[in-house]
């Protein structure tokens, strides 16, 4: 394990590209839910709003 | 004209809003398990590379990157092309969504390249003609979502951007020949020149696991990022509340 | 025989003509027009050519007063002198027609609003591009840029700066209704301009050092070509987007 961990002295190169490249998937998961879900509250607002106005 | 309603049907937010909610996990999960049956086939299963050791094992997530960030930008400026041409809302929405995807695997191949390129070159930063065209895409995407956000109107931020993202593709191959040929200049005879075997199936399996598991990736999360700046731009319409009702 | 071919000939003349006309000749008054107000502010029009002044004189200060090793960096200081101040003007390119109406005006005249657009930034290029081809040799020759460079140097400006004007007024005209847009228009603009630089500095290395730049020359004059076909329509469509 610790073998496959020191990648052949190539750890310091090849674990921080992995992790950059995790860190980099992750986020785009989250900025996209993140927009969905603040697009769907502010479409949310304007419809109350118009409800609102029309009554 | 029938063969034409499936491009209409495109056109129209509330079919794509629901196409894009309901085709997303058929791209999420195979893209779940091709990358992480990639990471295995590239971490463990291949073999060290004869001239690089294990330090070759960052191809697996450089290359995606930067196929993602070339790919990226293509569907970018095809989608701005076609909303501007046909004037239909939801291409600029999937060029808008886009270009954060892009940008940030642009960062990422630049930031695993020159990770790569230390043990490589001995050196963070070299002048290479990928790098550096990955350098200069990067500024495009950048100058992209710029003026994107300098305004204020979304109907003028999309047709203004797509006139960008269309240039800046007939740009792109000027800049990478440009660079290229600017490099072979000013480069002594090269230490490490790549003139290599084909790689064994035990290396490019993973790889090319890898580069269609981002690939499905990259559809997974436009998709959702399509639903979301498909909401912002109807303003009035009624489909909306079914949209967003829990 | 002859006849027939004559005035089949004149006809095809005649009506060519009768199509290019209104066009061109639109084109040209407003390129005259262009001139004739930038000589009106004279100062304005002098700014770029000293900016460049400026910052060529940046370099032997920053670097070294030493000639041989100024020599060496010459070409790249000229550019990047030389695209810093193409861009210097370019904010300005459309904004005073578009606060006035002007723009309007042409976008519903009639008249192709590509070929007054590219009117425009020929008299940009005329304005700012052609000066600096001028320029850039008296500026080499404080770099120890050896007389027998100035050619090369003045082809390789005249010609690299045209395209410089042509990707400049795509960007000028996207950024026409962002306020402050100097850094914008920069940022959508330099990497645009990377080939240009890549080439032009090219062309004036090899004048310098007294080899054949054709080469380099000719591959900046495709790109001024290249930009010549495409950029005025991508900058109609940018004026006409930005001016609702």
């Amino acid at each position: 394990m610790s073998e496959f961990l020191d990648m052949g002295g190539y750890a310091a190169y090849v674990w921080p590209s992995y992790g950059l490249t995790l860190v980099v998937v992750v986020l785009n998961i989250v900025w996209a839910r993140r927009l969905l879900a603040r697009s769907r509250e502010e479409a949310r607002r304007r419809l109350a709003m118009r409800v609102g106005g029309d009554t | 004209m029938a063969s034409w309603t499936w491009f209409h049907r495109l056109g129209s937010p509330p079919y794509i809003y629901s196409l894009a909610a309901r085709l997303t996990p058929w791209f999420a999960w195979p893209a779940a398990a091709l990358i992480l049956g990639g990471l295995y086939g590239g971490l463990v299963l291949a073999p060290p590379d004869y001239q690089q050791g294990d330090g070759f094992r960052i191809i697996y997530v450089h290359a995606p990157s930067a196929w993602m960030s070339l790919m990226v930008y293509m569907t970018m400026a095809i989608s701005a092309g076609v909303g501007l041409i046909w004037r239909m809302k939801v291409a600029h929405a999937v060029a808008a969504s886009c270009a954060p995807i892009g940008a940030s695997f642009t960062f990422c191949a630049l930031v695993t390249g020159s990770l790569w390129g230390q043990p490589m070159w001995g050196t963070f930063w070299e002048w290479d003609p990928r790098l550096t065209s990955e350098l200069i895409l990067l500024f495009l995407y950048l100058g992209y979502m710029g003026l994107r956000s300098a305004m204020e109107d979304v109907q003028r931020a999309d047709r203004s951007s797509a006139v960008l993202a269309v240039v800046g593709i007939v740009n792109v191959p000027i800049i990478h020949y440009s660079v290229t040929w600017w490099k072979s200049l000013h480069q002594a005879p090269s230490v490490m020149k790549l003139a290599r075997p084909a790689m064994p199936p035990s290396m490019l399996i993973p790889l090319l696991m890898m580069l269609l598991g981002f690939t499905l990736f990259f559809v997974a999360v436009l998709l959702v990022r399509l639903r979301g700046e498909v909401l912002s731009r109807e303003r009035s319409a009624s489909w909306i509340r079914e949209a967003v009702s829990p | 025989m002859d006849r027939r071919d004559l005035i089949g000939g004149s006809r095809d003349v005649r009506t060519g003509g009768r199509a290019l006309t209104p066009a061109l000749a639109a084109a040209r008054l407003t390129l005259v027009r262009d001139l004739r107000l930038a000589f009106r502010k004279r100062g304005q029009l002098v700014q770029p050519l000293v900016f460049f002044a400026i910052v060529t004189t940046l370099f032997p200060l920053a670097v070294s007063p030493e000639l041989s090793r100024l020599r060496d960096i010459a070409p790249g200081v000229l550019w990047v002198a030389a695209l810093l101040s193409s861009l210097l003007a370019l904010e300005f390119l459309f904004r005073d027609d578009a606060h006035d109406g002007t723009l309007e005006q042409y976008a519903l005249s009639g008249q192709s609003l590509t070929w007054l657009l590219f009117a425009k930034t020929v008299a940009h290029w005329l304005l700012t591009g052609l000066p600096l081809a001028v320029m850039a040799p008296l500026a080499g020759l404080s770099l120890g840029v050896p007389a027998a460079a100035i050619p090369g140097i003045v082809a390789s400006v005249a010609v690299g700066s045209v395209a410089l004007s042509l990707i400049g007024s795509v960007g000028a005209a996207l950024t026409l209704a962002v306020k402050r847009s100097g850094a914008l228009l920069s940022l959508l603009t330099l990497p645009l301009a990377m080939p240009v630089l890549i080439f032009g500095a090219r062309a004036t290395e090899l004048a310098i050092k007294g080899g054949d730049f054709s080469a380099p020359l000719q591959l900046l004059a495709a790109l001024a070509v290249l930009g010549i076909t495409l950029a005025p329509l991508a900058t109609a469509a940018a004026v006409r987007i930005n001016l609702e």
